[in-house]
């Protein structure tokens, strides 16, 4: 078996339980440490998958780009706020497959926070980054639904207000809130809602006008260098 | 970005701060008990100012309405607590709730003050050196994305004061689709410069021999004998924190009843234990502001 | 033994069809030579460099062998390679890996293997040697680009190489930063004997100093001698690499000198001296009037002042300026003197916060919005890279006019209308330049800017341009170039201005311009300055070389 998913496992049926029982025995209210130490650990075997793979240099340079373009692609759109961010991700997962989506998700998250300033947050950023880039990646790569515009558009939307805003948003809940109960998550919920939605449409914009030509572009890497394709199945 | 010197604490190993920093957060996103978040808060406030001067008032003072608005919200949502003060929409408003709330604020604030600290001491090379060996190809991802991503916000106002020489490009009195399809253009083509770009790259480290042997890692950084003992007296007094924590001598709880361990006897030393961590990089600067001194009245 | 064999080497792309981008290349090249590779861009100069490290090898079809101490070269290790051969391509920005300088240098050593020992021995080392230590902390991007060509080098000396290849290292930077780095790179071969490999088109900087001059043309070797020998060779063969050749070579075999052809300037004025022991008769060229005032300037600047922030330094500190309609202006002057920085005022991306601009008697903020880009003004930036956004040459000429008409005449007025299915990035560095030019024209402006026009292209684009640009002239179109080209200048243009410290302070027509300057202007007038007074180009020097011995 290979170390990548040994380490899944022990992950999955040893860390985790053990930092949830550490939890219930701490005194004080811990959610948020318990509930970062978890987010922490979910991020370590794709980590460990990407080490042990031991990528080649233009597997390496490429997802460096991807991260980089990622943050710094607000730079290129003259509109205030309007981020780029989760579009790229969300095109590099599918591309490159779930694995490579979820890691240029986590670096760009850690990477673009080495900028505006790390914050209590930065985990769940990079646990929420990810997933968007695994969904792609896993949602397109089985073929499910087809690399077109409009659904790549419609599924980056759906996936940022269903899925990634409300992983950010629980960091929130763990940091600010002293009881945990439905009303309470519901109201914070609602209360992000207006940032994933308008996050959501840039995601939308994005996809919709230049997902496909850049689809194209990384496609054609792939084939030119034929990369990625060990490994792709650490999940 | 720039590698922090600014004070003696920044000066110190990466570990050492990592640690510092990974024990104080953790200890104020847990322990809620009132004398240990004042001492968290004097420890976090003091380390600020001293690396922001200035600044860091500001951002002091502009916590102040946050920190008052999540008090004031919580007992909305928590309705536990024996000392009603009012209803509000038929729900009962308690003052344990408020006072619960307001240390939750104050554990907000606290770590946002200590991440504020984290991010002027360590450096993106000091967090890269610290996991150079322990994740070596992560660890050179991001030490690349780090070098792109200037570069890459350079190509693009490039890119863009390109096209507004030749008339094309949105400027301020463009519609929103214009500028957003400019945005669009500007990213795609941005996107093709740096993919151009990265062949050279791969080929410039596969030239410098990435690849053909286990890549070992620069220490710029090197323990010192004080960096060693600093993090051994750091780690004995986290260690000393943590087991009277285990032992509840900083239980605090809020609802039903306002409760929080006395701390008297034996159980002081936690708290002292807990100053005394925190109060180690104000205390190295003052030291060595004290060294500075004594030395330079010798000249 | 021979450190690299080269035998018979054939190489064909696998998209080229046969057609061969290398042809029985045979070369031995000794320990510690240092030897210069000189061709036209699409000589196969690069293909055969990068042949000689495996894995920048290109693929394709490939016959002959390579070897290196004596060994077939795909038996010699990746990691002797690695070390052992090092290789500095053109880019100075994209061959850098990591965000610091001392990373970067330590970055061979870390995938060695190396040592803490031996990385911390060898990286003080080497910024000590390239003069690192003051930057050594920086981060890459801040770093100017001569910095960062020289930090290329020094983390591949580093890893000790016996042979250091470099693919026209100096293309992208300005002429000081290129011969600092050329400096430093004889320094090596000189105290290290290091073997050298260069492709370079500055060859007066080189020569001096080589030891073979190997000069390719279509995939083939078709001269390898000294450089004292080379000219000779390509000037009896006609070739038109001989326009290449450093000012003194060019001048000696132009004017039909006798005996040993001189290489510096230096050599080049004792030859003179030798030839004209006495003043000359004709020692000048008649003395040109310069008219005082500009009738109807196409452009006006008048008393700019510009600073990029609040309380940054002022960047433009009254630069006033008139330029003749249907004239080709040059603005010469060192680094970051604020030459670009006063086009971007011109083109309004810089406001400046005093002073007026005016294009074509109008206050340039008077324009309405679009009007000063169609049919009025435009601006080819330094990096013709930064105006390509489409996937072929076509589509972005389209992004500029529906015309089609218009679009296949000025592709052929520049050249490029066999590109034009291409994708912007294929083309050499020369093409690129045209094609851009190509987009810019399609605004049909009458007042054209160029930033560092002749940056990174050859001799041979260079004339091309300058021939392209002579047609605009002609058209009536007004060109303002901010260069560091001093001999383009010379050659080409009308009025020649020196920027410095924020100022123009001094116009003239080329002649007058260079022929009163002693250290900035062109090696021409410098290696003839003794005995002519205002020849400023090659050709200038042989004409009234030629007036003397004839008249």
């Amino acid at each position: 078996m290979k170390k990548s998913k040994i380490a899944t496992l022990i992950v999955l049926f040893g860390l985790i339980p053990g930092t949830l029982y550490l939890g219930t025995r701490l005194s004080g209210r811990s959610y948020y440490l318990v509930g970062t130490l978890m987010v922490i650990e979910l991020l370590i075997p794709f980590f460990l998958a990407f080490e042990g793979r031991r990528p080649q240099a233009r597997e390496l340079v490429t997802i460096a780009v991807l991260c980089a373009i990622a943050v710094a692609g607000r730079a290129a759109i003259p509109i205030p706020n309007f981020k780029a961010i989760f579009a790229i991700i969300m095109i590099s997962g599918i591309a490159f497959g779930p694995e490579s989506g979820f890691l240029v998700g986590a670096v760009s998250a850690l990477a673009s926070n080495f900028f505006y300033g790390q914050g209590p947050y930065t985990p769940w950023q990079m646990l929420g980054y990810g997933v968007a880039g695994l969904l792609a990646g896993f949602v397109f790569s089985k073929n499910w639904i087809a690399r077109k515009p409009l659904p790549m558009a419609v599924f980056g939307a759906v996936c940022v207000v269903l899925v990634v805003g409300p992983i950010l948003d629980l960091s929130d809940i763990f940091l600010k809130l002293t009881q945990i109960d439905l009303a309470a998550v519901v109201v914070v919920f609602a209360a992000g809602l207006p940032v994933n939605v308008s996050q959501a449409v840039c995601t939308f914009l994005t996809l919709l006008l230049i997902g496909k030509p850049l689809l194209e572009k990384l496609d054609r890497l792939k084939e030119k260098y034929g990369m990625m394709e060990a490994g792709g199945d650490g999940i | 970005m720039r590698g922090s010197d600014r004070d003696a604490f920044s000066k110190r190993h990466p570990l050492v701060n990592f640690v510092f920093f990974i024990g104080a957060i953790g200890c104020a996103a847990v322990i809620q008990h009132p004398v240990y978040l004042l001492a968290g808060a004097i420890g976090a406030g003091s380390y600020h100012l001293l690396l922001n001067g200035r600044k860091g008032w500001r951002m002091i003072l502009g916590m102040i309405p946050m920190f008052l608005f999540l008090t004031a919200v919580n007992p909305l949502f928590n309705i536990y607590g024996a000392t009603v003060l009012f209803h509000v929409f038929g729900r009962p408003y308690t003052m344990e709730a408020l006072m619960y709330g307001a240390a939750i604020a104050a554990v907000f604030m606290v770590m946002l003050l200590w991440f504020g600290c984290y991010n002027v001491v360590l450096t993106s090379d000091k967090f890269t050196s610290l996991f150079g060996d322990l994740i070596p190809a992560l660890s050179l991802l991001l030490v690349m994305v780090l070098r792109m991503i200037p570069n890459f916000l350079r190509k693009a106002k490039q890119l863009m004061g390109a096209r507004r020489s030749i008339g094309k490009g949105a400027g301020e009195e463009s519609t929103t689709k214009e500028k957003l399809s400019d945005g669009m253009t500007v990213l795609s083509a941005l996107t093709d410069w740096a993919l151009e770009g990265s062949v050279i790259t791969g080929d410039s480290m596969r030239a410098r021999g990435y690849g053909v042997a286990k890549r070992t890692s620069f220490q710029i950084y090197r323990m010192t004998c004080m960096d060693w003992t600093l993090l051994a007296l750091i780690s004995l007094l986290l260690a000393v924190v943590i087991g009277f924590a285990a032992g509840g001598s900083t239980a605090a709880s809020f609802t039903p009843d306002l409760f929080f361990a006395p701390i008297a006897g034996w159980d002081a030393l936690g708290l002292i234990a807990y100053c005394l961590f925190l109060l180690i990089p104000t205390a190295l600067h003052v030291k060595e502001a004290i060294q500075w001194h004594i030395s330079r009245s010798k000249i | 033994m021979a450190h690299f064999e080269i035998k018979d080497l054939t190489f064909s792309y696998p998209a080229a069809k046969g057609k061969r981008s290398l042809e029985d290349v045979c070369l031995s090249i000794k320990k510690g030579e240092y030897i210069v590779l000189c061709g036209k861009s699409g000589s196969g100069k690069t293909t055969l460099l990068r042949h000689l490290k495996s894995v920048l090898a290109p693929h394709g079809k490939r016959g002959g062998e390579i070897l290196f101490n004596g060994v077939p070269l795909e038996k010699v290790s990746q990691r002797d390679q690695s070390a052992k051969i090092g290789y500095v391509m053109q880019d100075p920005d994209d061959q850098i890996v990591t965000d610091k300088v001392w990373h970067e240098l330590a970055f061979g050593l870390e995938s060695l293997g190396c040592d803490q020992k031996t990385m911390r021995a060898r990286v003080a080392e080497m910024a000590c040697y390239f003069g690192i230590g003051d930057w050594f902390h920086r981060d890459v991007a801040n770093l100017s680009g001569g910095q960062k060509q020289l930090l290329n080098l020094a983390s591949i000396m580093a890893m000790q190489p016996e042979v250091l290849i470099l693919d026209e290292p100096t293309s992208q930077l300005d002429p000081i930063a290129a011969s600092d780095f050329l400096n430093t790179v004889r320094k090596i071969n000189l105290e290290l004997g290091t073997t050298v490999i260069i492709t370079e088109h500055r060859l007066e900087d080189i020569f001096p100093y080589a030891d073979r001059a190997i000069v390719m043309d279509g995939g083939k070797v078709i001269a390898d001698d000294t450089p004292r020998r080379i000219g000779k060779l390509l000037y009896e063969q006609g070739s038109d690499m001989f326009s290449a050749m450093p000012t003194p070579v060019r001048v000696f075999y132009g004017a039909g000198g006798e005996g040993e052809c001189p290489l510096t300037v230096r050599e080049g004025r004792n030859w003179l001296s030798r030839v004209f022991p006495e003043a000359p008769g004709v020692s000048s060229f008649p003395a040109e009037d310069l008219a005082e005032e500009v009738a109807d300037p196409a452009l006006l600047l008048k008393e700019l002042w510009f600073r990029y922030e609040k309380d940054s330094p002022d960047i433009l500190r009254g630069v006033s300026a008139e330029v003749a309609t249907g004239s080709l202006y040059a603005i010469v002057g060192g680094n970051g003197a604020g030459k670009s920085t006063t086009l971007k005022a011109i083109c309004g991306i810089c406001k400046p916060y005093r002073g007026k601009v005016k294009v074509f008697g109008k206050p340039v903020e008077k324009y309405k919005s679009g009007e000063l880009f169609h049919g009025c003004l435009a601006m080819l930036p330094q990096d013709p890279k930064s105006l390509f956004v489409k996937k072929t040459v076509r589509e972005d000429l389209e992004e500029m006019t529906r015309d089609k008409a218009l679009i296949e005449q000025i592709a052929a007025t520049c050249q490029i209308t066999e590109l034009l299915d291409s994708h912007p990035y294929d083309l050499s560095g020369g093409e690129q330049q045209r094609a851009a030019l190509a987009k810019v024209l399609l605004t049909k402006p009458r007042l054209l800017l160029l930033d560092e026009p002749t940056k990174g292209i050859d001799s041979f684009f260079k004339e091309t341009f300058a021939a392209i640009l002579g047609q605009l002239k002609e058209q009536g179109i007004t060109i303002v170039m901010v260069s560091h080209d001093v001999e383009f200048c010379a050659r080409y243009a009308d009025r020649v201005s020196m920027f410095f410290d924020g100022q123009i302070l001094t116009t003239d027509t080329p002649r007058r311009f260079f022929g009163s300057n002693s250290f900035y202007t062109t090696a021409a007038n410098r290696m003839s300055r003794h005995v002519f007074q205002n020849a400023v180009t090659a050709g200038d020097v042989v004409e009234l070389y030629k007036r003397n011995r004839e008249g």
